[in-house]
């Protein structure tokens, strides 16, 4: 039982930011119809200025950061994301729309590994701690609080409750929102919303840059738990394109919650199944890839009318 | 004469004609080709105290696994991410086999060649009908899967230290650096020769169309998908093969090594080079050896290891190459070669009509629904050889639908359909094709820049027996018969339309109208019983239609059995044998010519 409750904590917790990058990789491909190959390294660039802006590229030596400093470190983050974020669309993504798939693929391939290049040309040790921005120790015992027998991180609450209501937000800025509405109205038909006077190359290079910044502050919370890596953010993405992609790009509540339960598969394959099938926990980040090649392969054939 | 006397007799005969038609389709990018091989093949001599040679053989290693993607992204138009995982699979198969068996170094290769191509099959056979953004997602979440495998399984790659490899002799020479680049160099040079008999033979053919427009190849009758799980198996078996012998290079199969930077780098090097031109590959990894120089210089500069400015300089190579959308360095030199040198003329133009095929279309009682609304309802036609049945009708009264039932495009929800004495109604529009039935699209639907003569041979590829890409990696005797007949037959199909002066044009050079008489002679070409024909009026001027009406009556001449699909009714009447009038879905009038 307190096997099970650590796993759904723990799960959820990684899953709150698999989520939000699900959420972005969605957003993005119904707004442009490609796949961004360089957002996991965007958010890995996110986090790693926030880092520099925290605590410079040294060995932390203080346990946690000033508020002000903290507040200033998170915000400069998601700046740098967003400015590159959208940069990065008017560089590698808006040339190649509606022409050839390599471009595209290549160009966001090389944005990725050029921002995690570097990243590790300025921070050059294998692994970071990153500062806590809310002192987690003084809550409960060190940190954790027992529930139901099981010892759980306060940060979990923490991460899950941002990512809510970082997820929350985004559905209703999608739903209620001038911006939202621009960016639905462009996932339909990017002509149209052009004739009626939406700025389609701005507001998709804003959505680019938000889809990134969002996921860098869930990854921000949650990042002082484990060692970061500048490959983190990388590998942070893959998780996020999985869940899209289990859930075939589909809308925010759909693919946060398949961000959350990949989360809790990959948690309960760690455990080997709460101990049933111990050898499964070395495959605990392989088999949700390979269900999510085989889902994407095994989806119907809808040969597009617009062919013929 | 003995049997084996007059064997020897027909192979030398063979032989002689073998070499004539080597003579005949020598080029001077040929001679260019054979240049490169002989300067790639000295290079250590030459650089030998400014690279190490084992530098040198492992980027001869990268450049046949590279020329092996070349299939799949230059050939097949596919961005395959996973070449890096096939580089893989090819290293920790041959190393375990290297370590659990006594077998010769080259087998043990092969094998990792051979369990590369299957996990190729496979990755192929998954993403055989997606769209390039879902190969792309596919092949890059194979290529994370097969790192994070590495990463996670002890018993695959050995742990953090890898699997050290034990060497043995190659091809009975002791396993130097040396060796083993003069190796990576033959087989990265027969690679590109098999890249350019493959692209210039049907498979390439039909893999360049299926990339330029996919329904147009699916109308002609092209296997998009078996094509398409016959590229990524052979590029990873040739990515296979590389990682193979490079593990033995390496001594140690190093289980970080072959993750998604490999795959981008890879892809970086078909890019650079020319994902187009045999020679391509081997050029992007030339100038991606370049960089790793530049970086191991800034890196000293700065005091950091190279590695650490390596692919920052790749990408931005990358960016710049996609982003003046320029050709890539091989093309780039080709084309402006070819300016210089006087272009050849193609001497035969001969056509040969292939033997006509007479059978008649039967369609009883089709029907089709789309949610709640019947677009075909209980429709019956029959189309007999040597007339000219037209649909007519308002839009949305169920002409291309009906087209689209006939062609397979669509499964009708009730009815049948036969050719003769073939039933139809379940068979896959590649099958009738090659029964002879096929359709054309409205306009557009064509092949990019592919010639005129090239659209014609993708249809006559349908015809085509001894066309396999085997038979045309040896290119047997029968394969080069049939070359010539197939590409007379694609000369009888433009002469039916008048497109014979245009041959060598790139199709995208014609008029609106000259692509539609491309379209129907692409689909003569793959020498049907039946035609149907989908508005090919559409944007015609005046002397088009008048040119129009006279292919359509020599087609009905030549015994074809025609449906037309059209809107112009001057047309309509001036070639039509039976007109029938669709209203939602139902024949509301049934007649011949002037009566309706």
């Amino acid at each position: 039982m307190s096997l099970a409750v650590q796993v759904v904590f723990t799960g959820l917790s990684a899953g709150g930011v698999y989520g939000l990058i699900a959420i972005g990789h969605s957003l993005i491909y119904r707004l442009t119809g490609i796949v961004h190959f360089a957002l996991g390294d965007l958010i890995g660039l996110g986090a790693f200025v926030t880092l520099l802006v925290a605590a410079g590229t040294q060995p932390l030596t203080q346990e946690t950061v000033s508020g002000g400093r903290m507040t200033l470190a998170i915000v400069a983050g998601i700046v740098a994301c967003v400015l590159v974020g959208a940069a990065g669309y008017f560089a590698v993504v808006q040339p190649y729309i509606g022409r050839s798939a390599i471009g595209w693929v290549a160009a966001t391939l090389a944005l990725g590994f050029a921002i995690r290049a570097v990243l590790d040309a300025a921070f050059s040790r294998p692994a970071y701690v990153f500062p806590d921005p809310i002192p987690f120790r003084r809550v409960g015992n060190d940190g954790l609080v027992k529930i139901l027998g099981a010892q759980i991180h306060v940060r979990s609450f923490a991460v899950i409750g941002i990512a809510i209501v970082v997820a929350a937000a985004a559905s209703w800025v999608l739903q209620r929102t001038w911006f939202g509405r621009s960016l639905r109205a462009i996932a339909d038909d990017p002509d149209g919303a052009a004739i009626v006077g939406i700025s389609v190359e701005r507001t998709r290079a804003l959505a680019f840059g938000l889809a990134g910044g969002v996921a860098a502050l869930a990854v921000v919370v949650a990042a002082p738990g484990t060692p970061f890596e500048t490959g983190s953010g990388a590998l942070l993405g893959l998780k996020g394109l999985v869940a899209a992609v289990l859930v075939r790009f589909g809308g925010v509540w759909a693919a946060f919650a398949a961000g959350l339960a990949l989360g809790v598969v990959e948690a309960a394959l760690g455990t080997g199944l709460l101990g049933h099938l111990p050898g499964l926990a070395s495959y605990r980040e392989l088999i949700p890839l390979l269900v999510a090649i085989v889902l994407l392969a095994a989806r119907p054939l809808r040969l597009r009318e617009a062919v013929d | 004469m003995s049997t084996p006397a007059a064997a020897a007799v027909r192979t030398g005969v063979a032989l002689r004609e073998a070499l004539a038609s080597a003579r005949e389709s020598w080029t001077d990018t040929a001679t260019a080709g054979c240049a490169v091989a002989v300067a790639a093949a000295l290079a250590p001599f030459i650089f030998g105290g400014l690279i190490a040679t084992d530098s040198l053989a492992s980027g001869a290693y990268l450049a046949l696994a590279a020329t092996g993607l070349g299939l799949c992204v230059g050939l097949a138009g596919v961005p395959s991410l996973a070449q890096g995982a096939f580089v893989g699979t090819g290293a920790f198969a041959a190393a375990h086999v290297l370590r659990h068996t006594q077998l010769p170094a080259e087998l043990c290769a092969l094998i990792g060649a051979i369990a590369a191509a299957g996990l190729g099959t496979a990755a192929g056979f998954a993403v055989r009908s997606l769209d390039a953004v879902r190969v792309a997602v596919g092949t890059w979440l194979l290529s994370w899967l097969f790192a994070l495998a590495l990463g996670a399984l002890p018993w695959l790659s050995g742990g953090a230290q890898g699997l050290v490899v034990p060497t043995r002799r190659l091809f009975g020479f002791s396993p130097t650096p040396l060796v083993h680049y003069e190796l990576a160099v033959i087989l990265t040079g027969l690679c590109a020769l098999s890249l350019v008999a493959l692209r210039r033979g049907p498979f390439g053919l039909d893999l360049a169309a299926a990339a330029r427009h996919r329904g147009a190849a699916a109308a002609l009758g092209v296997p998009m998908e078996r094509l398409r799980v016959g590229a990524f198996a052979a590029s990873a078996f040739v990515g296979g093969l590389a990682g193979g012998f490079a593990v033995q290079l390496d001594i140690v199969a190093d289980p970080t090594a072959y993750g998604p930077l490999l795959s981008f780098e890879l892809l970086v090097a078909v890019l650079v080079g020319g994902a187009a031109a045999a020679l391509g590959p081997s050029a992007g990894v030339v100038v991606l050896g370049l960089i790793a120089l530049a970086a191991r210089a800034l890196g000293s500069l700065a005091g950091v290891p190279s590695s650490r400015f390596q692919p920052m300089l790749e990408a931005l190579l990358l960016l710049a190459v996609l982003t003046t959308g320029g050709n890539a360095l091989v093309p780039a030199a080709i084309a402006s070669a070819r300016r210089l040198l006087p272009e050849r003329r193609r001497q035969s133009r001969s056509a040969v009509h292939a033997p006509g095929r007479r059978e008649a279309l039967r369609a009883d009682e089709l029907s089709k629904r789309f949610g709640t609304v019947t677009a075909v309802d209980g429709v019956s036609l029959e189309l007999t050889p040597g007339s000219i049945t037209a649909l007519v009708g308002p839009n949305g009264s169920g002409k291309t639908t009906i087209l689209r039932l006939l062609a397979g495009a669509l499964p009708p929800d009730r009815g049948h359909i036969n050719l003769g004495a073939h039933e139809l109604t379940a068979a896959s529009p590649a099958e009738r094709v090659r029964l002879g039935l096929v359709r054309t699209l409205q306009a557009r639907a064509y092949f990019g820049e592919l010639t005129v003569l090239e659209h014609a041979l993708v249809g006559v590829n349908r015809t085509r027996r001894h066309g396999g890409a085997v038979r045309a990696l040896v290119s047997t005797p029968l394969y080069r018969a049939e070359n010539r007949l197939a590409e007379a037959n694609a000369f009888a199909a433009l002469e039916a339309v008048g497109l014979v002066g245009d041959a060598d044009r790139p199709a995208s050079e014609l008029t609106g109208a000259g692509q539609q008489r491309l379209l129907i002679a692409a689909a003569l070409a793959t020498n049907p019983a039946v035609l149907l024909l989908d508005e090919p009026s559409a944007g015609a001027a005046p002397e088009d239609l008048e040119r129009l009406t006279a292919i359509l009556r020599r087609l009905k001449a030549d015994g074809l059995a025609v449906l037309l699909v059209e809107h112009n009714l001057s047309l309509v009447r001036a070639v039509a044998d039976e007109i029938l009038e669709l209203e939602l879905g139902r024949v509301v009038r049934r007649g011949t010519n002037g009566r309706l």
